[in-house]
């Protein structure tokens, strides 16, 4: 079991604020899904827990130790940035072989991890953007840490590869704290369990997924029939009869209702993903 | 690979650029010749400064020795340029590096680079002045002379590229001119004693310089992780 902790962290660029006032505690292993609108923090909050950011103010403590003094707890994290950090003169095997003599482990190993075998002799500099993307991620398992931080480790990745990446942190993260920052909504509620929302600097929430109340979810039916005398469904958009509810128990009532009034109901889907209200708001 | 992170560098700089290291052998050609074609065909001819002109020559091979070596040592600055702006420095932070260390390994780049460079040009200076029958000491003096001149002078030059490259607004390709100037300023000491003042004194200064950059050097190291941030070293 591991703890991260950020009391009153004050932090930024040039002396330029970007985190203000932050106070976080993390105790479960698990994928904790960070949100929020470009600029507000996201990265400058990774590069903090990772150390590489002095805090002007407060401090980043990882189980019991000051990130920012303690060269040997900043070992113990692994952090993703947006650059991809890999040596374009280098093949793709000679950058992460670069990199095991630095951290430690075996290039070999994820190359295979990744599925990168096909490209071990290719300059990096000849990859697509999704390639070296994949090979900036394969050189953060090079060798396995307590604390993952992965700033968009997904973007500029297809759909499969995206999930070849999300499917080793969701394992990694049974024992392990995994920090997750995405713009694409689908894929934090499909990820996450948790949620952090970062507005301004600041920790605007920080809670399980499961917890977060919303203020209208809008369900979408599809039928053989006309449901608009059984249930308050006065709009259909592309098929679905669209209904607004406080909360999932009540969808459920409703799905009962129309099984009881002989209703065949093929497809009962969200219409908006939950996170998208958050993120406006945010 | 498993190499020297040094040795690494040193290989990668080269790969990232050439018109340096070709810049360089021009400057340490010219340096032999002078060291060696003065002393064989200009030894007993009288200069301004009471020291005859075949050993002016000789002492000002040891600016030009300087100057390749710092043209030399420019890919290694490059190459720190352009890890940091494509994110490598920002992720030997994450892995627990300090500034300090992190400018080690680019100086002791440099450090390799400019040693391999005395070895080659001490070497040439002896095959040249055997086979040009010329007397061996004073190119050789002027060799031993350029190496501690150079040492230094790449010493210091990288350690203050490096650590003020973040001052520079065009962050890519601007900073080459800049150390090669700085380079350039320092040596110029070197590129005028050895027609104004005597053997010795000329000997005198070279090494005063070396030291005087030297300490410059050692300070910029020491004090480097508290005179820059680590958030300047993010691309």
């Amino acid at each position: 079991m591991h703890t991260l902790e950020l009391r009153n962290v004050n932090s930024g660029y040039d002396k330029k604020t970007v985190l203000h006032d932050v106070n976080l505690t993390i105790h479960e292993p698990s994928i904790y899904v960070v949100l929020g609108p470009n600029g507000a923090g996201k990265t400058t909050l990774f590069r903090t827990i990772a150390g590489i950011l002095e805090p002007y103010s407060g401090e980043v403590v990882f189980d019991g130790e000051n990130v920012t003094s303690s060269r040997d707890v900043r070992k113990r994290i692994n952090y993703l940035s947006h650059y991809n950090a890999i040596p374009e003169e280098m093949t793709v095997y000679n950058a992460l072989t670069f990199y095991a003599n630095v951290q430690g482990g075996s290039a070999e190993e994820v190359l295979a991890l990744l599925h990168l075998q096909e490209l071990r002799d290719t300059k990096v500099s000849d990859l697509s953007q999704g390639q070296k993307k994949r090979v900036s991620v394969a050189k953060v398992f090079l060798r396995e840490r307590d604390l993952y931080l992965m700033d968009e480790p997904t973007s500029n990745l297809d759909p499969g590869y995206s999930k070849e990446i999300r499917d080793i942190l969701i394992k990694l993260s049974k024992d392990k704290i995994v920090l997750y920052s995405t713009h694409n909504l689908y894929e934090a509620s499909d990820i996450g369990t948790n949620l952090i929302l970062i507005k301004d600097g600041t920790i605007a929430l920080a809670d399980k997924i499961a917890n977060i109340k919303l203020r209208e979810y809008r369900v979408g039916i599809r039928t053989s029939t006309d449901i608009s005398k059984i249930v308050d469904a006065k709009r259909v958009e592309q098929g679905y009869y669209v209904l607004s509810v406080s909360n999932p128990e009540e969808a459920g009532r409703i799905l009962t209702k129309l099984i009881e009034n002989g209703v065949l109901v093929t497809e009962m889907r969200q219409l908006e993903n939950p996170l998208q209200e958050l993120f406006e708001t945010a | 690979m498993g190499r020297d992170p040094g040795i690494i560098i040193v290989t990668r700089g080269f790969a990232l650029s050439k018109s340096y290291i070709v810049f360089a052998t021009f400057f340490a050609a010219m340096a032999i010749l002078t060291a060696n074609f003065g002393n064989a065909f200009l030894g007993g001819v009288p200069g301004n400064s009471g020291i005859d002109v075949g050993t002016s020559l000789s002492l000002l091979s040891v600016a030009l020795t300087a100057i390749a070596a710092v043209t030399l040592t420019t890919s290694v600055i490059l190459l720190y340029v352009y890890d940091k702006n494509n994110g490598v420095l920002e992720y030997f932070l994450s892995l627990g590096m300090n500034q300090g260390d992190i400018y080690k390994r680019y100086l002791k780049a440099g450090v390799i680079l400019v040693s391999l460079l005395m070895i080659a040009v001490a070497v040439a200076n002896v095959a040249v002045g055997l086979i040009l029958r010329g007397d061996l000491t004073v190119p050789l003096e002027a060799s031993a002379l350029a190496a501690a001149l150079s040492l230094s002078l790449v010493s210091f030059d990288t350690m203050a590229m490096m650590t003020f490259s973040s001052l520079q607004k065009p962050r890519a390709g601007a900073n080459q001119p800049l150390g090669l100037a700085l380079g350039g300023l320092l040596v110029v000491p070197a590129y005028l004693t050895p027609w104004t003042l005597p053997f010795v004194a000329v000997v005198v200064v070279d090494l005063a310089e070396a030291v005087v950059i030297a300490a410059l050097a050692i300070a910029l190291f020491v004090f480097s992780s508290k005179l820059i941030s680590r958030e300047k070293l993010l691309p």
